[in-house]
């Protein structure tokens, strides 16, 4: 008798083991499939989430922009940015910000929805119009800014012109506490109406015309067809619009440093220019870093709640 | 899969941040690198052909002068090259140069900078300490006006040199003052019978104050004793005297006999008015006299702030200086100093102050036949000239730029959005001291 190596009860029952593979194929199909995403998510990690990291570690120090040394300061930034004069100006601008959002959001889905209406006709007039009205978007925000800071000139402005031709008194846009965010707002909405109305042109014609046909037959008016085809169909677009609009009007910047600087008396600061304030005027970058970081906590937890919500209310079915 | 690229975007911030405590400079209170100037003398001669470029803020209508004293510079040697660039009006100079320093490329080798800033830059080691350079290559700094050095100094380190400077002036219709019988104020008591008798002559605002910028209120403040920062490093505009001052402001501003334009089109629109004859007055800078003299279709008189209730008539230094940023090689700076000290030397100067409206920066020049030949040309310059040896340095505080913003928009709000002097003061005051607490 030789000595064989001891079996174990299960190899002596079945033969020849089946060497087990290390990764299974599914397992290695999600490592290739992993690999193929590595380069975006480096280049993710190092121009979005390392300068996001890079903003939360400067939130903690003393830095100035200029100095090339810093030192920890703890938490001081953010009892600042809650309790001290931070504070007052961290809510002005929320408010601001948010009243400018909603002023773009207004414009851009009622305005544009209403244009689209209007200019639904598939002629070549209406094709010319929609153009004109379209253009604005492309218009660098700078000349748009420079162009109605010349509009909204108290002494000078076409605006007043043609209030005074109405018999009214000059009004000081820019300058006024009560009318210089309007102001802004005005420069904006110059600018999106015509980009909301291609949007919702564009979704409105993917709408199939075979709903319209049955509702007319079935007696409903064209405003009740628009409330209940229309509406209903465009929610996607229109829950696209106010995503990109809302996250696009929150970073605001240009029109607000060209048209007014955040003033008068803060009253057009919003939350970017805020941010810009301390880092570029102030030589705060300390407390930039911790304005922006806030700021992107709030940005984020509101595009999670909207995205939340429209999984339960938007209508995909167009 | 989801939670694989979480840990693995976890991993990499985790990573960042501790990479981030090891970065530049990192926990260190140590004091930011100044000068690197060797002091070997030869270490400053420009040994090999050498591009630069030189920033400022010099507006187009400038454009053929700066080409002019630019190709006089690289006609006069054969190794320097320089490429003047206009960056914009001095903020947008500012916010370049800093970006530029805090990512360490892109630098100018010569920048200008709002005296505004001189200290900032001299603290935190943007601009170069010419101190060395000065010693070393043996350059005469005594024929500059001591005011005007002291303003391109910090903490007695030359971080800059004087280059296009200014001061406030009243500039008004001297056409109609002549016609009017109307006289300039020596002393601010009799500044109101002044603005009452201007309004009345033009029937619009007997004068305009910048809100836009301290630089141009600032000094009635110092004048009538307030400090702005106490030795004790707070704010003293809510004391007696500022009251006072904010309140006359505001007495003058609701009789409908000043503006205060604030906001960015305010120079713009603030000098139009003037044009127009709708304002009689204005305070503005003596850079800009060849401006009002171009566009105004009237005389165009230019006269001193009146003096404050204590006798004093000082002023403050405006316009700019001129620095080498010290991110720099050694090379690139050595280029820049050789053109520095063209651009800031006498017979440039002297030419920047007759196509604009800076001033002359050499004691030299007051007292020879060219300061004789100057006011010729340009007579209304005599009450700067009368008033050099009173245009003091600016305040330097690591906290002026902030301490600024907070002041002018709290003035803003007094003046033009009716706020009340006496809460919005005390409110103020309030903010800026913990501004000077925290960086002061």
């Amino acid at each position: 008798m030789t000595d064989s190596p001891a079996r174990t009860p299960q190899s002596g029952q079945t033969g020849i083991q089946e060497k087990k593979p290390l990764l299974t194929a599914r397992t290695k199909s999600k490592i290739v499939d992993f690999l193929f995403v590595v380069p975006a998510l480096a280049l993710l990690a190092l121009f979005t989430y390392y300068p996001v990291a890079k903003l939360v570690q400067i939130s903690f120090t003393d830095w100035n922009l200029l100095s090339p040394t810093w030192d920890w300061v703890g938490p001081k930034n953010w009892i600042w940015l809650f309790t001290g004069s931070g504070a007052k100006y961290l809510w002005n601008s929320l408010k601001i910000t948010f009243l400018y959002s909603l002023g773009e959001i207004f414009a851009t889905l009622v305005g544009g929805m209403i244009l689209a209406l209007i200019f639904s006709r598939m002629t070549r007039g209406f094709s010319a119009m929609r153009a004109i009205l379209f253009v604005p978007k492309y218009v660098a925000m700078s000349s748009c800014a420079v162009v109605f800071m010349w509009i909204l000139n108290t002494d000078y402005g076409v605006l007043n012109y043609f209030l005074s031709l109405a018999g009214a008194a000059p009004v000081d846009w820019l300058g006024q506490k009560s009318t210089a965010l309007i102001s802004v707002l005005m420069t904006t909405c110059w600018r999106v109406l015509g980009y909301g109305m291609m949007i919702y042109l564009s979704a409105m014609i993917g709408i199939s015309p075979q709903y319209y046909e049955a509702a007319a037959l079935d007696g409903a008016t064209r405003t009740q067809q628009f409330f209940s085809i229309t509406l209903p169909l465009l929610s996607p677009t229109t829950l696209f619009l106010l995503v990109t609009t809302f996250l696009s009007s929150m970073k605001v910047f240009q029109s607000v440093d060209i048209l007014t600087e955040g003033g008068p008396s803060r009253s057009t600061e919003v939350f970017v220019y805020l941010i810009y304030r301390y880092a570029m005027v102030d030589f705060r970058m300390d407390r930039a870093a911790t304005s922006a970081v806030m700021f992107f906590v709030i940005l984020l937890a509101i595009t999670v709640a909207t995205m939340k919500y429209s999984n339960n209310s938007v209508n995909y079915d167009s | 899969m989801k939670k694989t690229i979480s840990l693995l975007l976890a991993l990499v911030m985790a990573l960042s941040l501790c990479a981030c405590g090891n970065s530049t400079g990192g926990q260190t209170s140590q004091p930011p690198a100044q000068s690197n100037a060797p002091a070997d003398p030869g270490a400053y001669e420009v040994t090999e052909p050498i591009t630069i470029t030189w920033w400022h803020a010099l507006e187009d209508q400038y454009s053929a002068d700066v080409e002019r004293i630019v190709k006089g510079f690289n006609d006069s040697q054969d190794l320097i090259t320089v490429e003047a660039q206009y960056i914009g009006a001095y903020k947008d100079v500012n916010e370049a140069l800093v970006s530029a320093h805090a990512a360490g490329s892109g630098l100018p080798a010569v920048c200008v900078a709002n005296t505004d800033y001189v200290a900032q830059y001299g603290a935190n080691g943007v601009f170069e300490n010419l101190d060395a350079y000065i010693s070393g290559t043996g350059y005469d700094v005594t024929d500059f006006s001591t005011g005007l050095l002291l303003s391109s100094q910090y903490e007695g380190k030359q971080v800059a040199m004087p280059f296009l400077h200014s001061t406030q002036v009243i500039y008004y219709n001297k056409t109609m003052a002549d016609e009017k019988g109307i006289t300039i104020p020596e002393k601010i008591e009799d500044f109101e019978a002044f603005l009452k008798a201007g309004a009345e002559a033009c029937g619009g605002y007997g004068t305009m104050i910048p809100g836009w910028d301290q630089w141009y209120f600032e000094t009635l403040y110092l004048n009538e004793g307030v400090k702005i920062i106490t030795d004790d490093n707070t704010c003293d505009l809510n004391s007696e005297a500022a009251l006072k001052m904010t309140n006359q402001f505001h007495d003058w501003y609701e009789a409908g006999l000043i503006a205060w334009p604030f906001g960015p089109d305010a120079s713009s629109g603030m000098r139009q008015t003037f044009y127009e004859g709708k304002t009689f007055s204005v305070m503005h800078t003596s850079s800009l006299y060849n401006n009002y003299v171009d566009n105004c279709d009237f005389e165009v008189g230019m006269a001193w702030y009146p003096a404050a209730s204590t006798g004093d008539k000082y002023s403050e230094v405006g316009g700019c200086v001129l620095g080498i940023p010290a991110k720099n090689d050694q090379a690139t700076k050595n280029a820049a100093w050789q053109f520095l000290q063209y651009l800031v030397g006498k017979e440039v100067n002297m030419d920047w102050a007759k196509v604009t409206g800076y001033i002359p920066t050499r004691n030299s020049v007051l007292t020879t036949d060219e300061g004789v030949k100057f006011l010729e040309e340009k007579p209304a310059f005599k009450c700067v000239f009368d008033n050099l040896n009173l245009i003091n340095p600016r305040i330097q505080n690591a906290a002026w730029s902030e301490l600024a913003t907070t002041w002018k928009n709290y003035m803003d709000n007094m003046m033009n959005q009716g706020g009340d002097i006496s809460s919005e003061s005390e409110a103020m005051v309030e903010e800026i001291d913990e501004i000077l607490a925290d960086r002061g």
